[in-house]
């Protein structure tokens, strides 16, 4: 008795020590629950015995007092792991348990965890080592895992195929398709090109159900609130929407897009279509009551105009000013490129009666932009109404537009000396952008790139500065963003077929995300930026037909 | 000249070489001749008169002079030597007199001289006997009896041709051959001295009466004999491929090549033959090679005394057997190939190949996705004990390895804790350990995934302690039935082929509980079909037939069901006719399994035996059109290709039948068939194969297009195959806002890049000759649950995605020195050439490199040593091979 006392006393004394740190009171209740019936020991353990367990103990204590000393003690070895352990001692008088607490020691595994694969299965904590025929030098295989125990984490993750309908819009990337409601893809791809406006949705939303007593129409109020739905609709799901509300709304408010052909709906022009809804919107979120927000959709996308007209007969000449909301790039043999067609189209000739000769003189109409909007709005008059057909015939050609446009060389004077400071801001921050790229690349130059880094950002203070103290009074600066003149490209409706009464209207947008998507009716596909200029035109693919810019800001 | 020493029947002193008897076309017409005699040159002329003065005299009354004729006019044949296209000069003169001798030849008294007569008629039949009559045998017959070799070899081939057609007659007509038979022999005799085995063997095959060829073989043309054996087994009609083989094998034994022995045992599945190997084999190294190649067919087999006498020894033997060297080589070959760096299953992806579309949106985790990518991460890092998503170390990445377990919903986490087995696969002990943490989990489908694992990471490995048997065993009568399917399907993997006992007293009872639910007693089914695959047991059969019967009729229209008879189908996997007592209780089912049971249970029973009957039967079931979906055409399908793979032609035509079905089959054939080509081609990516998988991916039906990007990944598994991985690409971005379909081409990216491209799928190992079942069925069970995609891979069973790891083996060759230690040599990799019936000894490899070892094969590779210094063990060079030094072996000045 004594002697097996002794011998697990160790075993003991140093599973006390180690299972004091366990994580699991529990364990060490147990680990020693075999043991403590040593009446010795009783002095350090009286606190954790542990009754159910103490019962059977008796049993193989009195079995180990009575043949302990003859009992041999076979050797195993026992592979854990990669390892092995050549000669470990079994106590055949000791209940396994015993066993594995040695391996314990030998291996960190707490005996609970430890499988030991003998004849017919694992061995139990009960088992008798007789009816095992355990055999000198037998090899014996453990397995267990000293390692924390994989615990499943509080909060699970979030699946996408899970989520309602409307949170996998986020996870998709883009918002929802519209359904084709029969050739009502010209209104599907405006619709489609409005709602990326953030602006515009959040001005909706604010736009009341009941309507205004502002004089505006019943039916433009019903096409409003419409739009708002609409918008609504689209951010709410992933699956494609059917705009009928809309659609019947639009009807009734323009008759012109209810003409029936062959009894089914028309092709229509998306940008008319575009420009009535626009005009309905601004008429509707005009507030008459606050000052401050006269016009929403003057504010985004209202376009300021200065024009000099000049008749060079009679040396006449006068300042006109007027607001459009989008300008237009007209295409002719020499244009090629955006910037040309713009220019092109805010010059124009026109006949009208001069006062001073008392008859009709052609009149120079030179058009600068005095203000600028926040979305900018570029129509390529690809149409024009071929008599001989009697139809609107398309102009093919080839027109390159930037994802990037910079419009201050078509700004009046005074809008260029507004914009020059927040230009020079915006070309200092990319110009520390380009010098904090360098400094990164070449670790060789590194004090020169300082230098330079530092001495752009002492420039871009002082002109900041500057140009705060230059438009402090300026009553036009509300906002902290201060329009720069240049602007991103954000969406692009285009049109495939040869006339505007037919073929394919088709809306690419840039998402959130700054992923491009191609809305193809209720088909939203993902499009690569690089391949957005390449709707150009030139050919029968899909080509630009009004483009949306977004202005780059930069805050002051 | 050839010296005849032994020859019994050797009389005649021509040499057979230098006379060149070959046969003119027999309607070489008479008149022809005749008009030319004019043109005949003078030397001609007087062979012609000298000749006619010869048939003369043989007719003469007196003997003496027409023995003098007689032997004349043979000498005269037996010398003449001509050009070897057109018949020789004495034939041609004496064709006209055929007729005259044979009238006299009829009139003469039996004498020495008729059989000289009869000789000489015989010879001249070769020329002008009409077809059929077998005259040149009938002369032979009752003429003397000579060296048969001094007529020439065209007059043997002739005679050899009208035995065959003599022997059928008089079988047919029960009359008695041994006359024939004492001619065959004589025959054989003088072929196999003049390197024509091939036609030995055929001769004998006619006749019958292979026995015989054991006593002709010696040491210079076993091996040609052999090989046309094997080979031409495959196209024989049982039981005669059966008796070929045996006869090979003989002759392997007999000549000492014993791998090639043991090869051929193997094929018969003789265990007998196998021990008999052991038993005569007295080089313990060259037993270690056997034992390599057991362990490779994945057979388990005990060693006992009589086979190896020393106890280490054995132990050492059955230590390769049970093939817990496997990870070791393995990892070496990664090691020297340089691909132990884990991969994600990004790299995998390789996106940024990608337009924008496929990466759009990634914010939220879409647990299919993630599912995909833990597939995709076992297999690609197979084996390796390393990845990046499972194995990670939790202070790598706060608690790594449990966030992605968690990161996979559901049942999908069963799948993710058992990708830890395969990751880990072959390594029993650290597999074991990295499992054993998710015993301890309360989450049920954990459980249930660690107890796949187990049996993922002993699948082919045996082991002493029997690690799986004792940690599954306590799980299988859990409630949770996830769990107990992990079990069960863990113990089906882990003891594949081994007829454990103790596993079917502990599974059958689970088939008869009528409290199971159907999906427990479905895999329960298929883990005792892969205990016992092949082995026809009667009592694992009896009690799924049972299982059978006990469902009830909705039961039997669960698409789980159908792995019942899949489980009845793999214990006769390859036992052809042994199935029929089964097929035909299978005809007592309930209709609407029975013709479905008929067919897999036939499909298995006749895989990979080649049989074009079969096959027949197949098509003629696919044939039939049907107005609402039946299902039995799936396993139809699939058994043209499990029948077919067994060779190349027969593989070849299958595709071809195939490509018909696509044509005029239904949409459940359809389906089909992708999984067919897949299963025909697997890890060896045909091109054209390829393309008409890529065709069918694109397919409007989205069963068809998933069975066929599934199949995509099969015939690249393993192969890293690039034209494979930039489809799959493509299809990734082409399905990207489809989640099933992008799911199977997650799959499909993470079999063809399968152990990083170490790996195959192949059951046909050994040069394509031995078809390892386990690995057959494997592949059969992820085929048929392919067969209801929806339910099984894209349910909650995707799990038996990880049957694959029955076929799972190293496509490499690594040498090993007589230690077994690793031993890089050089060696020449090429295209396997077919060498059967080649005289001399041809090329066996084309396009070759040289590399060393150890080195990947791809499918339809050979390789052979480039280095005099070591002989290897096995004449295959394939896996692990023994490498002895070359006594002989002199270091180049």
């Amino acid at each position: 008795m004594v002697i097996t006392a002794q011998l697990t006393n160790t075993a003991v004394q140093y599973r006390y020590s180690t299972y004091y740190d366990s994580p699991s009171p529990r364990s060490f209740y147990f680990g020693l629950s075999v043991i403590i019936h040593c009446p010795f020991l009783q002095a350090n353990t009286t606190t954790f015995i542990f009754l159910p367990l103490l019962v059977p103990l008796p049993l193989s204590f009195d079995r180990a007092n009575n043949q302990n000393l003859t009992v041999i003690m076979p050797t195993v070895s026992v592979k854990w792991q990669k390892e092995l352990y050549p000669a470990v001692e079994i106590d055949t008088a000791q209940p396994p348990y015993v066993f594995k607490c040695q391996l314990y020691d030998l291996t960190g595994v707490p005996p609970e965890r430890q499988k030991i694969m003998v004849k017919g299965g694992i061995l139990k904590d009960d088992s008798d080592w007789s009816k095992l025929g355990l055999k000198e030098g037998q090899k014996l295989m453990m397995v267990g895992t000293a390692d924390e125990i994989v615990q499943a984490p509080e909060k699970g993750p979030v699946f996408m195929e899970d989520l309602p309908e409307e949170e996998q819009v986020v996870a998709v990337g883009h918002s929802a398709g519209l359904f084709n409601l029969g050739n009502t893809c010209y209104m599907n791809s405006t619709m489609q090109c409005l709602h990326s406006v953030p602006e515009l949705k959040s001005a909706l939303i604010e736009y009341p159900q009941s309507g205004r007593s502002n004089g505006l129409d019943q039916s433009s109020h019903l096409l409003t609130v419409a739009t708002r739905d609409l918008f609504n609709e689209l951010d709410k799901n992933v699956k494609p929407v059917a705009p009928m509300q809309f659609w019947m709304v639009l009807r009734k408010k323009y008759p012109q897009f209810g003409q029936l052909h062959n009894g089914s709906f028309m092709q229509q022009d998306a940008e008319e279509c575009w420009t009535q809804i626009l005009y309905t919107l601004s008429q509707a979120l005009r507030s008459p009551s606050t000052s401050a927000n006269l016009d929403t959709v003057k504010e985004l996308f209202g376009i300021d105009l200065v024009s000099r007209v000049h008749c060079a007969e009679s040396g006449e000449e006068s300042i006109e000013t007027e607001s459009v909301y989008s300008l237009k790039c007209h295409i002719s043999h020499e244009v090629n490129h955006l910037h040309e067609g713009l220019k092109h189209g805010l010059k124009s000739e026109l006949e009208k009666a001069s006062p001073s000769l008392g008859r009709s003189a052609v009149y120079l109409k030179d058009s600068h932009i005095n203000g600028l909007p926040k979305y900018l709005t570029i129509q390529f008059v690809r149409f024009f109404w071929k008599r001989e057909s009697n139809q609107k015939a398309k102009i093919l050609r080839k027109v390159d537009y930037p994802l990037e446009l910079d419009i201050f060389d078509l700004c009046s004077d005074d809008l260029r000396k507004k914009l020059e400071a927040p230009r020079q801001m915006l070309r200092d921050e990319d110009g520390r952008k380009a010098g904090l790229k360098l400094k990164q690349k070449s670790s060789a130059s590194v004090d020169n790139d300082v230098k330079m880094s530092d001495a752009a950002e002492g420039s871009s203070n002082g002109s900041g500065e500057s140009s705060k103290a230059a438009l402090g009074g300026g009553a036009a600066s509300d906002k902290n963003a201060q329009l720069t003149g240049v602007y991103d490209l954000v969406a692009v409706l285009t049109h495939k077929g040869r006339s505007a009464d037919s073929g394919h209207y088709v809306a690419w947008v840039k998402q959130e995300n700054g992923k491009w998507i191609q809305f193809d009716d209720d088909n939203p596909i993902p499009q690569r930026e690089e391949d957005i200029p390449k709707l150009s035109g030139g050919g029968d693919w899909h080509m630009a037909y009004i483009c949306m810019y977004k202005a780059r800001t930069i805050p002051m | 000249m050839d010296p005849e020493p032994n020859n019994k029947t050797a009389s005649g002193t021509g040499n057979p070489k230098d006379e060149s008897t070959l046969k003119a076309p027999s309607k070489d017409p008479k008149k022809k001749d005749d008009k030319k005699e004019e043109d005949l040159s003078e030397e001609d002329l007087a062979l012609k008169h000298q000749l006619e003065l010869y048939v003369e005299r043989a007719q003469d009354a007196d003997p003496g002079l027409q023995k003098v004729a007689l032997e004349s006019m043979r000498q005269e044949i037996r010398t003449s030597t001509s050009s070897m296209t057109s018949v020789p000069k004495p034939l041609k003169f004496l064709r006209p007199h055929y007729g005259t001798l044979k009238s006299y030849y009829e009139t003469m008294a039996d004498s020495d001289l008729k059989k000289l007569l009869s000789d000489i008629l015989s010879v001249l039949a070769l020329t002008m006997s009409a077809e059929g009559d077998r005259e040149s045998l009938k002369y032979r017959l009752l003429g003397s009896e000579g060296d048969i070799g001094s007529w020439g070899h065209e007059y043997v081939r002739n005679l050899a041709g009208e035995i065959a057609q003599e022997y059928s007659k008089r079988v047919n007509e029960e009359a008695s051959v041994d006359d024939l038979i004492e001619l065959v022999e004589q025959i054989v005799a003088f072929h196999m001295k003049h390197n024509a085995e091939p036609e030995a063997v055929d001769l004998l095959m006619e006749v019958e009466f292979l026995d015989l060829l054991v006593k002709h073989v010696d040491k210079t043309n076993y091996k040609r004999t052999c090989l046309y054996l094997t080979s031409s087994a495959r196209y024989l009609p049982g039981p005669d491929d059966m008796s070929v083989l045996d006869i090979a094998y003989t002759i392997y034994k007999q000549f000492e090549e014993y791998p090639s022995a043991l090869q051929i045992a193997l094929y018969l599945d003789n265990m007998q033959h196998v021990k008999q190997v052991f038993t005569s084999c007295p080089d313990l190294l060259r037993k270690k090679q056997f034992c390599y190649i057991l362990a490779r067919q994945g057979l388990s087999f005990e060693l006992d005394e009589e086979m190896c006498a020393d106890d280490e020894d054995r132990e050492a033997l059955q230590e390769i057997i049970n093939n817990t060297k496997l990870s070791e080589g393995y990892l070496t070959l990664a090691r020297d190939i340089e691909v132990m760096e884990p991969k994600s299953p990004e790299d995998i992806y390789k996106a940024h190949l990608l337009d924008g579309r496929a990466s759009a949106g990634a914010s939220v985790d879409s647990a299919r996705q993630n599912l995909a990518a833990t597939f995709v991460n076992a297999f690609v890092n197979a084996g390796f004990g390393q990845d990046k998503l499972m194995t990670v170390t939790s202070e790598a990445s706060s608690g790594g390895s449990s966030n992605w377990l968690f990161k996979n919903k559901d049942h999908g986490k069963a799948s993710a804790a058992a990708s830890l087995g395969m990751i880990d696969l072959w390594d029993v002990d650290t597999g074991l350990a990295q499992l054993d943490k998710y015993f301890h989990s309360n989450d049920n489908h954990v459980m249930a995934g660690a107890l796949l694992g187990v049996g993922i990471v002993n699948c082919g490995i045996k082991n002493d302690c029997d690690p799986a048997l004792a940690l599954l065993a306590d799980y299988l009568d859990k409630e949770d039935s996830s769990i107990r399917i992990g079990a069960i399907t863990g113990l089906g993997l882990a003891y594949a082929g081994t007829q454990n006992e103790q596993i079917r007293d502990k599974l059958t009872p689970i088939l008869g509980d009528p409290k199971a639910p159907l999906d427990v007693i479905a895999f329960t089914a298929i883990a005792l079909g892969l205990v016992y695959v092949g082995s026809c047991n009667e009592e694992v059969a009896q009690a799924i037939i049972f299982a059978l019967m006990d469902r009830s009729e909705s039961d039997l229209g669960e698409p789980l069901t159908r792995l019942l008879p899949l489980g009845l189908g793999l214990l006769y996997l390859g036992k052809q006719d042994n199935v029929e007592a089964t097929a035909e209780v299978s005809k007592t089912f309930n209709e609407k399994i029975r013709k479905y049971c008929d067919m897999t249970l036939l499909s298995c029973a006749y895989a990979g035996t080649g049989n074009v009957l079969k096959v027949q039967h197949f098509l003629g079931q696919c044939a039939q059109h049907f107005e609402k979906g039946e299902t039995f055409q799936g396993p139809a399908v699939l058994g043209i290709a499990m029948v077919a793979m067994a060779e190349e032609l027969g593989l070849d035509m299958a595709i071809r039948s195939l490509e018909h079905l696509l044509q005029y089959g239904e949409q459940n054939i359809r389906k089909t068939v992708p999984l067919a080509l897949g299963l025909l081609c697997i890890s060896n990516p045909k091109v054209h194969v390829m393309d008409t998988l890529s065709r069918l991916s694109h397919d409007a039906d989205s069963e068809v297009a998933m069975a066929a990007v599934l199949s995509l990944g099969l015939i690249g598994a393993g192969t890293n195959n690039a034209r494979i991985a930039g489809m799959l690409r493509n299809l990734s971005s082409y399905y990207y806002k489809e989640a099933s379909l992008l799911f199977c081409v997650r799959i499909a990216q993470g079999f063809v890049h399968m152990g990083k491209g170490l790996l195959t799928l192949a059951p046909y190992h050994s040069e394509r000759f031995l078809l390892s079942p386990t690995a057959l069925a494997g592949l059969v069970v992820l085929l048929h649950a392919c067969l209801d995609m929806k339910a099984i891979i894209l349910g909650k069973y995707h799990y038996v995605m990880y049957f694959v790891v029955l076929a799972m083996q190293p496509r490499m060759l690594l040498t090993v020195n007589e230690n077994l230690k690793p031993l890089s040599v050089p060696v020449r990799v090429g295209q396997a050439v077919d060498v059967v019936g080649q005289a001399g000894r041809p090329k066996t490899i084309t396009g070759f490199q040289t590399h060393s070892t150890p080195v990947l094969l791809a499918a339809g590779d050979r390789a052979e040593l480039a280095t005099e210094k070591y002989v290897p063990l096995s004449p295959i060079l394939e896996g692990f091979v023994i490498l002895k030094e070359n006594p002989d072996y002199r270091e180049e000045a």
